[in-house]
């Protein structure tokens, strides 16, 4: 064997050593650190892309634009007729969005941020977020933020933040879990995501139900605050069956958030515990 | 040697920031482009031994910081089974096997066949991606076979293996440039 070699064989056995031997925390840290740093040039190619593909649908939609002056103009004059009934109920929609507003507040305290990309990763389901340290995200905090979308609906948890992005987990993914309650019932289990390709709906498991568990397609579940990881009645999701195994009963669950058409959600600011 | 040996690690820098935007093909199961493993597999096949290891090591690496997901563990109480992802570092490994793969045809390759080695690449990017599946699988716990899945990573494959032509033609000029030689002198 040649000595060059032989030496990189020596360092790469240390390097193998020592990248098994990482503890959580440093592994931790470590992703931080390559996250922090490669932030910045994806916030600007998010930005970038935004704008192609801007571009792109403007470009399109020129085409259409002639044919679809022609449609507009008709259905300028139904719309001409529902429009009265519209303002009513827009008067009353802004009433419930006020109250709503002021519910969240009271319970909540939230950041908006956009969706910039979609799973960028080969296996994980995370999406990416126009919001990071610069907004207050801690870079290295005891806990997950929460996030969720803008129906309430539970999406998932910060796990890395860099200066105006952060990836956040989401609750499809395997590796996550959340402990939840079922509505009107004593039952509580864990929350876990399922492995789904492309095309596929997400799904969420329920397990460690009780196998007396009386559950009935259509039952939310939410969040029930323990574990410290997430605040308690946030919406999960709604049964769709439920199986009974020889331990444990596990239900089927239609996640509460359209995770396809995810365009903008809120993060939870405050500790778990707060 | 040196010049290109340290090129190679600097396209390899490059790669990871050009993987970041690359997105899947929706149209066709969720490919996606893994340009990061397809130079260290497209430049282990161009250098000794020894740097092909650190070409695996920072390869790994960087793949595993951009890949594993890690997040706080709740309360042991109610999360008792929480699940196991995958150990930071096991990329490194996987990288280092392909590599040797890539080695084993190096001869072939320096001969100026480098279309054997394309193809080599694009198998062993389908094996790494399968491995990696089978383990998440197994770790993570609740392994079930996923027709979907096996779409989408020889998909994966056959849309990366496509791109190494275009690699290697990056390399060969690289080595042009550092006075490194890749083919048997004629």
């Amino acid at each position: 064997m040649k000595p060059l070699n032989f030496l990189a064989l020596i360092l790469f056995v240390a390097g193998l050593v020592w990248v098994f031997t990482l503890s959580e925390k440093s592994v931790r840290h470590i992703q931080r650190s390559y996250y922090s740093a490669i932030s910045p040039l994806i916030s600007k190619g998010s930005e970038t892309e935004a704008f192609a593909n801007k571009f792109l649908e403007e470009v399109e939609h020129s085409a259409d634009l002639e044919k679809r002056v022609e449609q507009v103009i008709e259905e300028r004059d139904r719309f001409k007729l529902i429009a009265g009934r519209v303002r009513e109920l827009e008067a009353e929609n802004n009433q419930l969005r006020n109250a709503l507003d002021f519910k969240k507040k009271t319970q909540f305290d939230v950041v908006a941020a956009r969706v910039i990309r979609k799973q960028p990763q080969m296996w994980g389901k995370t999406i990416e977020i126009d919001r990071g340290t610069d907004d207050g995200f801690e870079a290295d905090p005891e806990f997950d933020l929460c996030v969720l979308a803008s129906n309430g609906g539970l999406v998932g948890r910060l796990q890395l933040s860099g200066e105006q992005i952060s990836s956040v987990l989401l609750i499809t993914d395997e590796i996550s879990q959340v402990s939840a309650e079922v509505e009107g019932t004593s039952e509580v289990g864990i929350i876990v995501g399922r492995q789904t390709t492309f095309g596929q709906t997400p799904r969420l498991r329920l397990r460690y139900l009780s196998k007396t568990a009386i559950l009935q397609k259509g039952m939310k579940v939410y969040t029930d605050g323990r574990g410290k990881l997430f605040p308690p009645n946030i919406p999960i999701g709604t049964i769709e069956d439920f199986e009974v195994g020889p331990v444990y009963g596990e239900a089927e669950i239609k996640p509460a958030v359209d995770f396809t058409n995810l365009k903008n959600v809120f993060v939870i600011t405050d500790s778990p515990g707060d | 040697m040196f010049l290109y040996s340290i090129s190679l690690i600097g396209l390899l820098l490059l790669s990871c920031i050009v993987q970041q935007f690359l997105p899947p093909v929706s149209s066709w199961y969720d490919a996606r482009i893994l340009i990061l493993p397809l130079i260290v597999l497209c430049g282990s096949v161009t250098v000794s031994t020894g740097i092909m290891l650190i070409l695996a090591y920072l390869g790994g690496f960087l793949w595993d910081a951009q890949q594993i997901l890690s997040v706080t563990q709740g309360d042991p109480f109610v999360y008792q089974n929480s699940p196991d992802s995958l150990k930071f570092g096991y990329s490194v490994v996987l990288y280092t096997l392909m590599g040797f793969l890539m080695q084993g045809i190096r001869p072939i390759f320096r001969e100026g066949k480098w279309y054997l080695s394309a193809i080599l690449a694009g198998i062993a990017i389908f094996l790494y991606l399968f491995v990696e599946y089978l383990l998440r699988g197994f770790v993570v716990g609740g392994f079930h076979k996923n027709d979907g899945m096996i779409q989408q990573i020889w998909a994966s494959s056959v849309l990366t293996m496509l791109l190494s032509p275009l690699v290697f033609w990056i390399l060969f000029r690289f080595a042009d440039l550092c006075g490194h030689t890749i083919r048997y002198k004629k």
